[in-house]
């Protein structure tokens, strides 16, 4: 086999299921990229470890494209994306960032790329320039995968949600809400229809408790991460702008409540 | 939905005595099901008498799925009623049904004409008959939570957890049979007396079946279904007003009772609006600014210690 156009020192991502997470893997690595005889591209992933090749792809040449997605604790991330099908892979690397981009996509649109090597960069490249590249690749990301038209393609988070509603409506935050009598009583008609009993302040404590209430939060921070819950909302009486995620959300209800509609709470 | 569909519009549920429960009064039958901590006889005799037992588990991940649950002999000419399971979300009703064709019960009109009608069948057709079943599959997903998100456009992580396998245990012909709507045939185990109590040779059967799986590798459940006591506990109180035994076994059940209508009612619920309504509560009682602002120090810090929210 030939040696290698580009090579780099990488770490693997991992996505989580078919979540919009991706959990770095310790594993230490290195990336070929390797024009093949035949015009193709074969893309590997070495364990440096190991040296065992736990990666390896025959790319077709413009099938791919090699792109910063994020900036981590990690180091910088990238994936690998395919425009023929929603499979990417994901890289973080450290080093010679730019360079590596660069080369990197000019092996995949053409096997025999010769790649070129300035003198080693500094370290990290001034942060305003980085910045704009970075969010360039981002909204890029966005676009590709918003064509793509599910969220399934979109293999990292861009935006992860910075507040979860399961933390906010927890029974001890929700207690002195019932142990108000008035606002306790605004809220049992919000409570299942076809509960056993008549609902009381303690009722309200038991459903919030309940493996079933907390399990609808749940599923309700997990849709509202997607950013894509605007008819939900709206048939809350919220506007669109509340489906975009948890925070977005709390903060329309918030405002709904505060311009009234209901009663006022000093009833004392 | 991608890749998840052979759920047939089966929804899953909870494998809990108040929804086995809810489903069979929904069916018209009245049998209940109780979760049994213990197979000892004393145990089982305040529940006696006992139609069936379900034995529900499940491989913990990791663990091998090949040992274990052998034992007994297949019994392709089972004289009893046996279908094949053939949609996995369906596989609880698959088994109470599984039982109801063989107990001695009343029943409602649709699922005894189904049962009349499957009984002719070969067990793959009749799983597939039960799994048609319009009145079947709305019965069991009644007792689901309502899809309010439309799930579809969002291609939210399907939620794989896997359910519960469901193995029924009861006595036909004059053996101990178990019902595994995975297995080829009924399996029959030992004989058992033909009036007496079949439930202490199934104890048996069921603890050395438990026996036969390394420790860890399962999590398992084991309910009881029986004739519904409260009838006769209410006769049997017109009779004895004042019998503290029969009063205390009552208030018992009873609570049972409310205890599984108040859960099956939260399960049917749409929490939609009484979430909204609690976020605007707490707007309004002044307390959700603290609460926003406790909830994102919490997102920060299982953010620094790399741990995904999504984790249940």
């Amino acid at each position: 086999m030939s040696a290698p156009t580009v090579a780099f020192k990488a770490g693997r991502l991992f996505r989580r299921g078919d979540t919009n997470w991706v959990d770095p893997q310790p594993e230490k690595g290195v990336v070929l990229v390797t024009a093949t005889e035949d015009g193709l591209i074969q893309w590997q992933w070495k364990n440096r470890t190991t040296n065992a090749l736990d990666e390896d792809l025959l790319i077709f040449p413009s099938d791919t494209t090699f792109s910063q997605v994020a900036q981590s604790a990690w180091g910088r991330t990238y994936v690998l994306a395919f425009s023929s099908s929603d499979q990417k892979h994901f890289d973080a690397s450290s080093a010679r960032d730019d360079q590596i981009v660069h080369n990197v996509n000019g092996v995949l649109q053409d096997a025999s790329f010769e790649p070129t090597w300035s003198t080693p960069a500094a370290s990290s490249s001034s942060a305003a320039a980085a910045g704009s590249s970075r969010d360039d690749t981002l909204r890029r990301l966005r676009e590709i995968l918003t064509r793509g038209g599910s969220a399934s393609a979109a293999g990292l988070t861009v935006e992860p949600p910075s507040v979860a509603l399961s933390d906010v409506l927890t029974p001890a935050n929700l207690a002195p809400i019932f142990a108000d009598e008035a606002l306790a009583r605004s809220l049992f008609p919000f409570l299942p229809a076809d509960l056993p009993s008549p609902p009381t302040p303690a009722t309200l404590q038991q459903v919030v408790s309940s493996p079933q209430f907390q399990a609808a939060v749940r599923e309700l921070d997990r849709a509202l991460s997607t950013g894509l819950l605007a008819d939900l909302v709206r048939g809350l009486g919220l506007p669109a702008s509340a489906g975009e995620s948890a925070e977005a959300f709390i903060r329309a209800v918030a405002e709904q409540a505060g311009s009234g509609g209901e009663e006022r709470m000093d009833t004392d | 939905m991608s890749g998840d569909d052979d759920s047939s519009g089966w929804q899953l549920t909870e494998s809990d005595p108040g929804v086995f429960s809810e489903l069979l009064r929904t069916l018209g039958v009245p049998l209940v099901v109780d979760e049994l901590w213990s197979m000892d006889p004393d145990g089982l005799a305040i529940l006696q008498p006992i139609s069936a037992f379900i034995f529900l588990f499940k491989y913990v991940a990791g663990s091998s799925d090949a040992s274990g649950g052998a034992g007994g002999a297949f019994d392709p000419d089972f004289p009893g009623f046996f279908a094949h399971q053939t949609v996995n979300n369906a596989c609880a009703t698959l088994a109470v049904v599984n039982a109801l064709g063989n107990i001695d019960t009343e029943m409602g009109k649709d699922i005894k004409d189904t049962l009349e009608f499957a009984r002719e069948l070969d067990p793959q057709s009749r799983g597939m008959v039960l799994v048609s079943s319009l009145f079947l599959r709305e019965a069991h997903n009644a007792l689901s939570p309502p899809s309010v998100i439309s799930l579809d456009g969002l291609n939210l992580p399907k939620r794989t957890e896997d359910a519960y396998h469901f193995v029924v245990y009861l006595p036909v012909a004059g053996s101990l049979y178990e019902l595994d709507g995975l297995k080829p045939h009924a399996v029959r185990h030992a004989p058992v007396p033909s009036s007496g109590d079949w439930t202490s040779i199934a104890a048996e059967t069921i603890q050395a079946r438990i026996a036969t799986y390394p420790p860890g590798a399962i999590h398992f459940s084991l309910m009881a279904v029986r004739p519904d006591p409260l009838p006769m506990l209410q006769a049997q109180l017109v009779a004895n007003p004042a019998d503290e035994v029969l009063l205390a076994r009552m208030a018992q059940e009873e609570e049972k009772r409310q205890r599984w209508a108040f859960e099956n009612a939260l399960r049917k619920a749409n929490h939609l609006p009484l979430i909204h309504a609690l976020v605007g509560a707490l707007a309004k009682s002044g307390g959700l600014d603290a609460a926003v602002a406790g909830a994102k120090e919490k997102m920060r810090q299982r953010r620094a210690r790399g741990q995904d929210m999504d984790e249940d």
